[in-house]
């Protein structure tokens, strides 16, 4: 609660400091105003508070995914330059605010007690997503992306608030434990369902996947990561992601888990489908950007196992696979926005794995940085990615899911192909790309990244405990 | 169950206020010119604001007509006689994409329908609890800003958000465009 006051003054704060012709000041205040908002966060550990009469509820679990998307965020802001390299066409103030603006939108999604507030903190996260996808304005891939996901985003809103209208008329109550307890009461037979209730959890389920962007609802991903600036992709892929699962996992494990037998079968599918489809396509990738954009997908899809399984541990493996895979994200994507501009084809930045060649011989730190962050996305021993499978691998073994297990494991033999494409193309290829300058911040996080993937999988328990 | 605790004259009213719902909500998806759609859409806005008053919400249904029928409806006709749409459009849709939304559509349409002719609906502890002032602005304020602040407080983000998204994207912006 604290933590989105403080970033929602700091988002106007950021628009302020826009009036300032010194563009150097925004990136290291925004910096400023994120740690201070994680400071804020983390002064709430060990306390229990229900906030405005049941609207939002700070616990452990809330600081963990909290931290988590701030992190992720700090994270994409120290690789964005200040975007400053276009004087007369961006607007860094306005792109900093709305970055804080939407993670206001999804710290609400990971604390909300009132579906009210679900919405709400979607809708702020959905609407400022749009407007970055949108930001390079000069850009038909851009702008195409923007509208698509505005479109399809405004009709997966209007299936979730139906959603909730309906669980609304068959409860009676928006409160997700007063939801729970009827739910509860309901398999013990004090009160009478109705179908409206099933409807309703179908149609916020459906909600929730679209933003997530699990199988059938992904038919966006792809274009929009595409179209969209890199920063931009990777801050999308990592928050939206993050809060998505978080509010999916809150939702059916506290409102819906009296319904468990009816939802599971569900998720059970998609959970399969998504694998085999994002999978199976980001083999046929060309370029770098769309086959990340369906990498996330799949572990859309490995998250949505462990939601499905729904084992007391799930939180902890979804905390520590969203955190993993953010990491790696960002890293990826960091490496990317750096090699692609340096090597341009036709004018506008290569994003396709030819892009990568030769990269190790003059910048090892970016070919490694590269490497170990593919290797983590894979899933290979020894990197923060290995952890997150195998724990939510675990939660699905515990649970029984085999038809889903038996599919994870085989496509994860398929992801290790395309992650190590780029890593191949890196290592083995020749190719001449001369030294590039990286600005200190950029290296440091770099390191920051790289350092921590390979610490968290040597060692899982630094985070795993606390989660 | 008895379904004539309401007066019967309130009852036909519902069913005529239904019907003329349904059947401008289809014309204005039926309807070859945009702008007629657009103005079947305000009808469609108007019944929905009667059936506000039906079920005692008579604030909301102020507020749907004036800013949906009024100012974000005259928005809408204006873009659309500004862009000048009316001359028809080549149809773009292939036909198995439009058997495949008949299908999709007519299957939602099959769960609502059968969702709704299950649900039971306690007619006596509905009248139980009935208070004329439900709808009245006092309790919608007392509940919107006494139990509701922080998601009303919170809205404001959210349009914030779009204004400057808007502003930002709107802007004319000079050079080439590229792809």
């Amino acid at each position: 609660m604290n933590s989105i006051i403080a970033l929602s003054l700091f988002g106007i704060a950021n628009l302020f400091l826009g009036f300032l012709n010194n563009r150097k000041i925004l990136m290291p205040a925004t910096l400023a105003f994120i740690l201070f908002a994680l400071g804020l966060n983390l002064a709430d550990w060990n306390t229990e508070v229900l906030w405005f009469n049941n609207m939002l509820r700070t616990n452990n679990l809330s600081v963990n995914f909290t931290t988590v998307i701030l992190v992720a965020t700090l994270l994409v802001v120290a690789i964005s330059r200040g975007f400053g390299d276009d004087e007369e066409h961006s607007h860094p103030a306005e792109y900093y605010a709305i970055m804080l603006f939407s993670v206001v939108g999804a710290i609400m999604m990971v604390t909300f007690e009132n579906l009210l507030m679900l919405f709400i903190g979607l809708e702020i996260l959905s609407v400022s997503m749009y407007v970055l996808t949108g930001s390079d304005k000069r850009n038909l891939r851009s702008n195409e992306a923007a509208l698509k996901y505005f479109l399809m985003g405004a009709f997966a809103t209007g299936i979730l608030l139906f959603g909730v209208a309906l669980v609304y008329g068959a409860t009676g109550s928006f409160s997700i434990y007063g939801i729970g307890n009827f739910v509860t009461e309901n398999r013990m037979g004090q009160s009478e369902i109705t179908p409206m209730l099933y409807v309703g959890i179908l149609l916020i389920i459906i909600g929730l996947l679209f933003k997530v962007s699990a199988a059938p609802f992904h038919f966006w991903t792809p274009d929009v990561y595409e179209g969209a600036p890199t920063i931009f992709t990777a801050f999308m892929s990592t928050v939206v992601k993050t809060a998505g699962f978080a509010a999916l996992y809150r939702l059916l494990s506290v409102s819906f888990v009296g319904e468990y037998g009816k939802w599971v079968y569900l998720l059970y599918f998609l959970c399969a489908a998504t694998l085999i489809i994002a999978n199976i396509t980001a083999v046929y990738q060309q370029s770098f950007k769309r086959m990340m954009a369906f990498s996330s997908i799949s572990h859309a899809g490995y998250l949505l196992m462990t939601v499905t399984s729904n084992q007391a541990t799930t939180q902890s493996s979804i905390l520590f696979y969203s955190l993993a895979y953010s990491i790696a994200t960002v890293t990826a994507f960091a490496v990317m926005i750096l090699v692609s501009e340096n090597k341009t084809s036709n004018g506008k930045p290569d994003e396709s794995f030819d892009a990568f060649k030769g990269l190790a011989k003059n910048n090892p730190l970016l070919a490694f940085a590269l490497a170990v962050s593919m290797l983590s996305l894979a899933g290979i021993p020894l990197t923060a990615g290995f952890w997150g499978k195998f724990f939510i691998f675990s939660d699905a073994f515990k649970r029984g899911l085999i038809l889903d297990l038996i599919v994870a494991v085989l496509m994860s033999a398929v992801g290790v192909y395309y992650y190590f494409k780029p890593i191949i193309a890196s290592y083995m290829k020749e190719g001449n790309i001369q030294e590039i300058t990286i600005k200190p911040i950029y290296k440091l996080t770099l390191i920051i990244t790289t350092i921590l993937t390979i610490l968290l999988g040597l060692m899982p328990d630094l985070v795993k405990s606390i989660f | 169950m008895t379904y004539y605790l309401l007066p019967k004259i309130i009852m036909n009213i519902w069913y005529f206020l239904t019907a003329l719902t349904l059947l401008s909500a289809l014309m204005t998806i039926i309807a070859k010119n945009p702008i007629h759609s657009v103005l079947y859409l305000v009808f469609t806005f108007f019944c929905i604001s009667g059936h506000y008053v039906l079920l005692n919400a008579q604030f909301l249904m102020a507020v749907n007509i004036i800013v949906y029928a009024g100012a974000i409806m005259v928005l809408f006709l204006f873009v659309i006689m500004m862009l000048d749409l009316r001359k028809n459009m080549p149809d773009s849709k292939s036909n198995l994409t439009k058997l495949a939304g008949a299908i999709l559509g007519g299957t939602l349409l099959v769960i609502f329908i059968g969702t709704m002719r299950k649900a039971s609906f306690n007619q006596a502890t509905i009248l139980e609890n009935y208070t004329s002032q439900t709808g009245m602005v006092e309790s919608l304020g007392k509940i919107l800003y006494r139990d509701y602040i922080l998601p009303f407080e919170l809205v404001s983000v959210l349009f914030f958000v779009a204004m400057v998204g808007a502003v930002m994207l709107g802007k004319r912006e000079a050079g080439e465009r590229n792809f």
